[in-house]
């Protein structure tokens, strides 16, 4: 089959790999119709990740069941069907609570697994023709009729739409409420939209890129143009110097300032400093115990200079975490179904595989236009 | 009385100490990157070398001759006890130089980034398939928390730590 495989440090291309196949009675066999391209692929292309050459991309995942493993019950060849980017058993302590995010099962050990991703186990990702699903019956989202019509919607099930609701879960978004959401990156803008969703009275979206900026406002929020700094600022001017009553960070560990240089505990320290007293802060970007090829030396080992004793004195609170998709993507697929919300037009380019080379450099380079891009293996 | 042993099993104990040793290795880099004096430097890593040698040793004598057994896969311990082979050498080399000598940081940085490869083979292959097979985890847990006990109070006292007393 043909698939997305990591060479090294921003070298990705499309190659002649073996097929994948069901190797276990609960697996899945999914042929990929659609699979996105996200940041956080971003953080393995530039080789700021233990991703090992030779490993397949892709864990936005959507497709057509075309074979079933003895053990899979549910699930039928024939099924449209959306696959978490987690990896789940369904059977651990933390599966069992709806935390699939941290299954104790596929990726022993370490909390987690994923298709495609550094320290995530040995799953391959689903930038390719076939994908296998491992407990299939449990990570398989069947979709409704309408799944081919809006498939571009449905595939963001498989991640960014639940990871952005979850921001506004850990952070406990309430209508009414106003929310600060740093990064207008898909998760951010997916954050914006839950917070739209949810009720909240005000969403500020912080960010440096215009384009991005442009599409939060269609969604109702407010863009906060930091580029030339002051967002903070301006946020606690709009909130009469108190600060939002709830907080998302949308970024991640290679957030920049103003100058494109990576500043680690950016928007951190901005959160703590425009949420207000007793608010709390939803944590979604992704951070990483140690980051060897950080400029910063603290983010080499995992550490950030965290205003700390504001936060405390605020007396604010902090949840942290990749999405347990399967806690969110039921009812989320409900949404999209009744025609509630198209998360699709955050996309910019459908390519077919073979372009995904140009189409990750595009995205790294954060190119204008350039937001979110649905590779089609099919085209 | 019996011992209490806390873990569920023993991929469990033995990834328990995989974190441990990780944390270690982290620590023993921000140490350098701050330039820290030569025998806290060696403190950490004299804990490292032991922490492995233990854990190398449990896993050789219990751990992977029950996955040889247990899943049929000899090839995938072969490769395993190869790489412990490498790890003890790069431990000998660090254990014979004094934390002053030039190239001590980046030994021990090679020993880190040797036991990454090795901790990554290690959970996704070896772990995932005992797991798997039809193999009394929980059961070989005990033997190896037993064991481990047994080495650690043998262990010889750390020079460093002798050091830093005097």
């Amino acid at each position: 089959m043909r698939a997305v495989v990591y060479n090294g440090p921003k070298d990705v291309s499309v190659k002649n790999v073996p097929d994948a196949r069901v190797e276990r009675a609960t697996d899945v066999l999914v042929k990929i119709t659609s699979t996105n391209i996200c940041g956080s692929d971003l953080h393995m292309y530039e080789g700021r990740t233990s991703m090992l050459p030779g490993r397949i991309f892709g864990h936005e995942n959507l497709g057509v069941v075309i074979e079933v493993g003895p053990a899979v019950d549910r699930v039928k060849v024939g099924d449209r069907v959306c696959l978490p980017f987690n990896i789940g058993c369904g059977f651990c302590a933390n599966c069992e609570k709806g935390l699939s995010g941290f299954c104790l099962t596929v990726n022993p050990g370490s909390a987690g697994g994923a298709y495609g991703f550094a320290g995530m186990g040995p799953y391959s990702g689903g930038q390719a023709e076939l994908l296998r699903v491992p407990y299939g019956d449990y990570n398989c989202l069947l979709l409704p009729r309408d799944s081919e019509e809006k498939e571009n919607d449905y595939v963001m099930l498989s991640d960014i739409f639940p990871t952005g609701f979850h921001a506004t879960e850990l952070a406990g978004v309430l209508p009414g409420e106003s929310v600060v959401i740093y990064g207008a990156g898909p998760v951010g803008l997916m954050a914006a939209c839950s917070s739209v969703l949810k009720g909240a009275s005000q969403v500020f979206v912080v960010d440096t890129h215009r384009d991005r900026l442009k599409l939060a406002e269609k969604l109702g929020a407010i863009p906060i143009d930091d580029t030339e700094g002051g967002g903070v600022e301006r946020v606690m001017e709009l909130t009469g110097g108190k600060g939002a009553d709830r907080g998302c960070e949308c970024v991640g560990y290679q957030c920049c300032g103003m100058h494109r240089e990576e500043v680690p505990n950016l928007t951190m320290n901005n959160l703590v400093q425009t949420v207000k007293a007793t608010g709390s802060i939803g944590v979604v970007g992704v951070f990483l115990p140690e980051d060897p090829n950080s400029p910063d030396k603290l983010a080499q080992r995992g550490q950030m200079a965290f205003d700390f004793g504001q936060f405390w004195f605020k007396g604010q609170r902090m949840a942290t975490g990749q999405a347990n998709v399967k806690a969110y993507n039921r009812q989320l697929s409900k949404l999209i179904e009744h025609n509630k919300v198209k998360p699709s037009w955050i996309v910019s380019h459908e390519l077919p595989l073979e372009q995904a080379p140009e189409a990750y450099d595009n995205f790294d380079k954060r190119k204008a236009g350039w937001t979110k891009v649905i590779l089609k293996p099919g085209l | 009385m019996k011992t209490y042993v806390p873990y569920d099993d023993a991929v469990d104990l033995l990834d328990a100490d995989h974190q441990a040793v990780k944390k270690l290795f982290i620590d023993f880099n921000a140490r350098c990157a701050d330039g820290a004096p030569p025998e806290v430097k060696r403190a950490i890593a004299e804990k490292i070398c032991q922490a492995i040698l233990v854990h190398s040793q449990i896993e050789e004598e219990i751990f992977y001759p029950a996955v040889r057994e247990g899943t049929g896969d000899k090839s995938l311990i072969e490769e395993a006890i190869d790489e412990h082979a490498q790890a003890k050498e790069t431990i000998a080399t660090i254990q014979a130089m004094d934390a002053t000598d030039g190239g001590y940081d980046a030994t021990v940085q090679r020993l880190g980034e040797l036991i990454d490869a090795h901790v990554l083979e290690e959970r996704e292959q070896i772990f995932l398939e005992a797991r798997q097979a039809p193999m009394d985890l929980k059961a070989l847990a005990v033997l190896l928390f037993e064991r481990k006990q047994t080495l650690l109070a043998s262990a010889p006292k750390s020079k460093a730590k002798q050091q830093v007393v005097a």
